[in-house]
């Protein structure tokens, strides 16, 4: 069994984690055609090579980011997701980034 | 001599304990042996040399290697199939029998099948069951019949297994001389190593292969190995532990006993030692037929004495101290049988030939002949090694061993990565490319002299302390390789077969060939096509054949051929290994006694253990009608623990729930409580529940019992990324929730100490009230999912029985009664209230489930809103509507019928019941848009095929002006 | 060392009404029964089926002992089950969760996430993240810790300290001894060992499945584990336990043995 590198919780077996696909930014809802919102929810590029992904760490409900080879299999990198969310926005602002997850 | 007639004086026989014998039985007969015997090695001590009967010929067989690496041996114990003979010891009373065979293990009727085995060409699973037609209906019986080799007794026993981890820095698998300095090199530098071998004692080759020509084993050596291994605290040894895989990240899976244990370790030397490889002649698999090192197992673990008149076949100088030990033991060794062209020069050889043992070199074995009754070995005709044209000899014997090449253990290596490359040195394989984090120590690393294998394995036990971080002063030096003085002897085959390649499956090297031929000639092929290396032994003694004859055949070089994957298990685990002590957690909620007491048939719904109805299982639909007649026209109490309940506190609360959910929160005053229902990103919808707002940084949401356990990870995710100033917690096991509901529950309630007023005027319809009631905090919510008057009362799970007792007490009077699962979902389709996963599906959208009341027509952004407006822009493809039946003429269509049009099914009914307040079967359905409007008759088609006909009708059925609810 | 429990001495509420399985008669009327509480832990009727007896604290009724103190305190030396779901806990989270609680002068270090301090008065302050902890009672309830920061439960949310009902949520047990760890691996997936996992470690990790909090408090010199985790699976997870003990000959014990393991020195 594979072993993630949780940024909270430290080396772990790897069925303490779900994976959540890979980051895409969403678009802005409101300056996106159909066609790209469309593609937006269901073509996934599934990239050969490191790509970003979501990972949840069940016990602690933990949600972080992990860079991960597809080719490979090779965890290279785990962080909190505050590193690439890390700038708090007004609560009128519409949101500027989620994804295709959960 | 009790023990057997073929025992050995002592001290022949480490392992056996001669002041123990034990009786066991085999076969019906009663034999002895001594503690420490192995099913086998007892049995050859009383001559009997057969244990089993092939899988595919029924040919007699028996071990071939002494160490459970070969298929032959295998027994079975009792009510236990599939036990290795040569490596179960032997218990007193046991009861042993022989596998796969009809009649009696000695007359085995099926073993005339090798009469016709040209019925059974190579690949003729592939080839012999498809014409004519339905001829395989024929076949299987047959084959389900012969097939496989033990016997399951379904009345079998319960037996407990289970599964425990362990962690330690170094692993080290096999404690053979290279395992042992393995573990000791990396014990010395602090790590905590655990060294796992199979057998019941350390030791491997030094504990029975000869060390010196004038000498046995050497013990001394191995005390001094033991004594040494004793002085580590920070090593520990796992003996009769088998390691079967080697997973990502150095975890490992070991066998022992009945447990199955997860070994993670930060590094991991595989020392798993070498595997003696058989020769091709004709009749190679008779019994009396074995390895050079089972005889030397046989003589100095159990001290057998493996036979009478042995002929030795060699191809190295091992071969020699065999002899010398079959000598020593009163064997008479009627030749060595030396592959090699030129006569060999080693010590032992040269100690050999001063004893006077004859020795034939360039010469090997052309067929073995079995005794009249078939069964064991009577003796060899030999064939010159170059020649096959050449003089023969036949030499009496009833014992021959094998020393022709070995190939290394190497399937934990290769499970980790490693590749297996044949070389022209050995004409074996080698392992090679091993990854970071494993190591290789010994035979299987090439080094099978003991002095050079301990010297690698301390090689390899420094290496790997150093790589799980230990600071390791110098790395002992790995050992220069030798001179390669012998090459893997494969063997000339047989021009008349019954040359084996594979013993499990009986392929021989013309059934390799002619796979091969048949233009199969990658060795996965090979593999594939004919099943060589399929069977219990995974290619032990077939793989390195196999890959020699696809080099031969097609012409390759050796290191072009390579070998076909392994995976794991390495060695057999059992079901229950793999299935023991499994964790299923299971969720209740604090009033499971309480329902049980009260006569509750329980249904599963997730995790969550709920009552479905009160009573006995047969008056189910009585007990479901008085339910909902209870809370109709009295009053009725339900556990509704399982909501989920998630706290939302924060100055930006009202904002994450408005981005969360279709309608709006921010603006909900303080008190209020407003149905809250969530889609996802494709406008799906995923879970329905209120939000109560309890301050003005304060609300408390609830979810469906399916839908909580996704909806927290799906609320934190959308945080992580919006950063909102709010906290999010899931508090559903924190609170318990009781419902209410009836016409009297007001009344009930205003019976019992509190400080909350439950008047129409102080708590009115989808409003929240905070305080005490009997004593204990509460948050009570007025909402209606069953349509009538109704409170659904949360508090602390630890208050939840004082609560649910008090309630029942006071409601008594006033005729409560306790409702399940089943009659609440009868009351809320009575109101047309959709249940999320029921009645919408995976790719229902609140547009098809007539929820568009519940999306926030002027709200910018919510989750899935984008998705919503391109679909409000296409057309419908179905609409859920309720319906009621005319003429049911007794049937009542169950949920998941379809409803079709003609030959076109345009939907299906979710939720079906016969409604006792109304008094007739009502139900919802998907219809096509255009049958949407009520008064629409839609046909549903029921189990039998008959058809249904629907009416549309508005929803909700019952109370259509909502009065109840809000009274 | 922690203050002795108060036995209860009154008979059996009237309102509260008994378990089924377990009759209430005779002598057996002065004794204590989680049913005499409004508050009842989550595995109570295991216990009371297991022959344990109670005491009264902090408003619930505890299990002191199964009968036989001197050979059980013998037991939970070497491996004993303790069930502590009546002894107070709370929980905050929010980002100013650490900064309120060292205000109120719980030593907690808010850059240390899994990790646990012992509190003066012998409480335990649990970091489960950078911005959530867990305060559980000590062994006595003799300290009023866990009540006054749930009296504080608004000025916490004002400071964005979030307080969560622990209490409710969260069952809490205690593995007591030389064998705990060892037991633990047969349910755990993380080196728990002495020698990996220090006194005061903190791993939320899955046992036997389910997501649970595993401390390290050793009880004076003897090792042992709190252990919490979702309260709907209590007895689930209670019977997981005592069944993986059961090779090492383990059993249920009651707070009784582990105070007087606490209160011996090291």
């Amino acid at each position: 069994m594979k072993i993630m590198p949780c940024p909270l919780n430290g080396p772990r077996n790897i069925e303490e984690f779900v994976c959540a696909g890979e980051v895409i930014p969403e678009p802005d809802p409101d300056a996106t055609s159909d066609d790209d919102w469309s593609a937006y929810l269901f073509i996934l590029e599934n990239h050969a090579g490191v790509v970003r992904e979501w990972w949840y760490h069940v016990p602690t409900s933990f949600w972080f980011i992990a860079e991960r080879d597809t080719v490979t299999d090779e965890i290279v990198d785990t962080y909190s997701p505050d590193e690439i969310f890390g700038r708090e926005p007004r609560p009128d602002e519409p949101p500027a980034t989620t994804g295709s997850g959960p | 001599m009790s023990g057997g007639t073929n025992r050995l004086p002592e001290p022949a026989g480490s392992r056996i304990d001669r002041g123990r014998a034990i009786r066991f039985g085999f076969e019906g007969q009663e034999y002895e042996g001594f503690a420490g015997d192995t099913i086998a090695s007892a049995l050859a001590a009383n001559g009997v040399w057969l244990l089993s009967r092939s899988f595919k010929y029924h040919r007699p067989r028996g071990s071939m290697t002494m160490a459970g690496e070969d298929g032959s041996a295998l027994v079975q114990v009792g009510d236990e199939p599939n036990v290795f003979a040569d490596t179960r010891p032997i218990e007193p009373g046991m009861s042993v029998t022989a596998q796969n065979y009809f009649g009696s293990l000695e007359w085995d009727v099926a073993s005339l099948i090798e009469r016709f085995k040209w019925l059974f060409p190579v690949g003729f699973y592939y080839k012999a069951f498809y014409r004519p037609r339905g001829i395989w209906n024929y076949w299987e019986k047959l084959i389900r019949q012969t097939a496989g080799l033990g016997r399951v007794a379904p009345a079998t026993p319960r037996r407990y297994f289970d599964k425990a981890y362990l962690f330690c820095d170094v692993a080290v698998v096999g404690a053979g001389p290279a395992g042992m300095a393995a573990a000791l090199e990396a014990a010395k530098s602090g790590a905590e190593v655990l060294l796992v071998e199979r057998d019941p004692q350390v030791g491997g080759s030094m504990s029975y292969v000869r060390s010196a020509p004038n000498g046995n084993h050497d013990e001394q050596a191995l005390d001094d190995f033991q004594e040494q291994l004793s002085t580590f605290e920070n090593l520990r040894m796992m003996a009769d532990a088998t390691c079967t895989g080697l997973f990502t990240d150095n975890l490992l899976s070991l066998v022992r006993g009945n447990r199955l244990y997860k070994l993670r370790a930060k590094s991991v030397v595989v020392c798993a030692g070498a595997l003696g490889q058989p020769a091709t002649f004709r009749s190679n698999d008779l019994p009396g037929i074995v390895m050079g090192t089972a005889a030397q197992r046989l003589i100095n673990h159990y001290g057998v004495k493996p036979g009478r008149r042995a002929v030795m076949l060699t191809s190295d100088d091992d071969g020699y101290g065999v002899a010398l030990d079959l000598d020593d033991s009163g064997v008479e060794v009627a030749a060595i049988l030396d592959t090699r062209r030129g006569a060999a020069t080693g010590p032992m050889a040269s100690h050999a030939a001063e004893r006077g043992i004859r020795v034939l070199v360039g010469t090997t074995v052309h067929e073995a002949t079995p005794r009249p009754d078939k069964l064991h070995l009577s003796a060899v005709l030999t064939e010159q090694a170059t020649d096959a044209k050449g003089m023969r000899e036949r030499i009496d014997c009833d014992l021959l061993c094998i020393s022709v090449g070995s190939t290394p253990n190497a399937s934990l290596l290769c499970q980790s990565g490693a590749k297996l490359q044949m070389t022209d040195e050995t004409g074996s394989f080698a392992v090679r490319a091993i990854p970071p984090g494993v190591f290789a120590a010994g035979s299987v690393n090439g080094f099978t002299e003991i002095d050079a294998a301990v010297a690698d394995g301390r090689r390899a036990g420094g290496e790997s302390a150093q790589h799980a971080g230990f600071d390791v002063l110098e790395i002992p030096r790995a050992p220069t390789p030798g001179r390669v003085e012998s090459q893997y002897w494969l063997g000339p085959g047989h021009p008349h077969g019954l040359d084996f390649v594979d013993f499990d499956e009986d392929l021989t090297v013309g059934d390799i060939k002619r796979g091969i031929a048949e233009g199969f000639e990658d060795v996965e092929l090979v593999k594939r096509y004919t099943a060589a290396g399929m069977g219990p032994s995974q290619g032990r003694h077939s793989a390195l054949a196999t890959s020699r004859l696809v080099a031969q055949v097609t012409g390759r070089r050796l290191a072009d051929v390579g070998a076909t994957t392994m995976r794991p298990p390495a060695y057999p685990e059992k079901f229950g290994h793999l299935a023991g002590r499994g964790f299923n957690p299971v969720r209740h909620t604090p009033l499971q006694h309480r329902h049980l007491e009260a006569g509750a048939q329980v249904m599963v719904a997730g995790l969550w253990v709920r009552p479905a109805f009160y009573g006995p299982r047969h008056r189910r639909s009585e007990s479901i009608n008085d339910e909902v007649r209870a809370v109709r026209q009295r009053v009725g109490l339900i556990d509704v623990s399982t909501l989920g309940g998630f706290e939302i506190r924060g100055p930006d609360a009202g904002e994450f729930l408005n981005r969360i959910y279709t309608l709006s929160y921010d603006r909900l005053r303080v008190g209020r409580v407003r149905y809250a229902m969530m889609i996802d990103d494709t406008g799906v919808v995923v879970d329905d529940g209120v939000a109560a707002r309890l301050g003005r940084n304060h609300y408390y949401v609830t979810a469906s019992t399916s839908g909580a356990e996704q909806l927290y990870p799906s609320l934190l995710w959308r945080q992580a990324q919006w950063r909102l100033d709010v906290d999010i917690s899931d508090v559903t096991p924190a609170y318990c929730g009781l419902n209410i509901a009836g016409p009297a529950s007001r009344a009930v309630l205003q019976t019992l100490e509190s400080d909350i007023g439950f008047s129409r005027e102080d708590f009115p319809y989808m409003t929240v009230r905070t305080g005490q009631l009997v004593g204990i905090h509460v948050r009570i919510l007025r909402i209606g999912f069953v349509g009538e008057l109704g409170y659904e009362i949360h508090a602390p799970s630890s208050n939840a029985e004082a609560l649910w007792d008090a309630l029942s007490d006071a409601g008594r009077p006033f005729g409560l009664r306790f409702f399940g699962l089943e009659a609440q979902r009868v009351l809320r389709l009575e109101k047309g209230h959709i249940i999320v996963g029921q009645d919408t599906d995976g790719l229902t959208s609140p547009l098809e489930a007539g929820m568009e009341w519940a999306l926030g027509r002027r709200k910018r952004y919510y989750v899935g809103k984008r998705t919503l407006d391109i679909l409000a822009r296409k057309t419908l493809t179905r609409s859920l509507v309720g319906y009621q039946l005319s003429d049911t003429e007794g049937r009542i269509p169950e949920e998941g019928h379809l409803v079709v049009r003609g030959r076109e099914i345009v939907g299906r009914v979710t939720s079906s019941a016969w409604s006792p307040t109304l008094g007739r079967p009502i139900g919802m359905a998907y219809v096509a848009p255009e049958q949407a409007k009520p008064g629409e008759t839609v046909q549903i088609k029921v189990q039998d095929g008959r058809l249904l006909h629907a009416r549309v009708v508005p929803l909700p059925f019952y109370d259509a002006l909502n009065a109840r609810q809000e009274l | 060392m922690h203050g002795l429990c108060r036995f209860r001495s009154t008979t059996l509420s009237t309102r509260a009404r008994s378990f089924s399985a377990c009759p209430t008669q005779g002598p057996e009327l002065d004794r204590i029964l989680p049913t005499a509480f409004t508050r009842r832990g989550f595995v109570c009727r295991r216990l009371v089926a297991a022959g344990a007896r109670f005491g009264e604290l902090a408003e619930a009724a505890v299990p002191l002992d199964f009968g036989d103190p001197a050979s059980e305190l013998e037991l939970a030396r070497k491996l004993g089950l303790a069930d502590l779901s009546a002894l107070p806990r709370i929980g905050f989270k929010g980002p100013g969760t650490m900064d309120w609680l060292s205000g109120k002068g719980v030593v907690i270090d808010g850059a240390k996430p899994n990790w646990s301090w012992r509190q003066e008065g012998g409480a335990l302050a649990v970091s489960r993240s950078y911005s959530e902890a867990l305060i559980l009672s000590d062994l006595g309830a003799s300290g009023n810790l866990c009540l006054e920061l749930d009296a504080a439960s608004e000025e916490a949310q004002a400071a964005k300290a979030y307080s969560l009902p622990r209490y409710d949520g969260l069952f809490w047990f205690a593995l007591s001894g030389v064998e705990s760890s060892k037991c633990l691996a047969k349910l755990c997936g993380v080196d728990l060992r002495s020698r990996s996992f220090s006194d005061g470690a903190v791993a939320q990790t899955f046992v036997a499945s389910l997501s649970a909090i595993v401390v390290r408090a050793d009880l004076g010199s003897t090792l042992s584990f709190h252990l919490l985790g979702d309260s709907a699976s209590a007895g689930y997870f209670w019977d997981c336990t005592i069944d993986a003990m059961d090779e090492f000959g383990g059993g249920p014990v009651g707070l009784s043995s582990l105070q007087a393991l606490g209160a011996e020195v090291e």
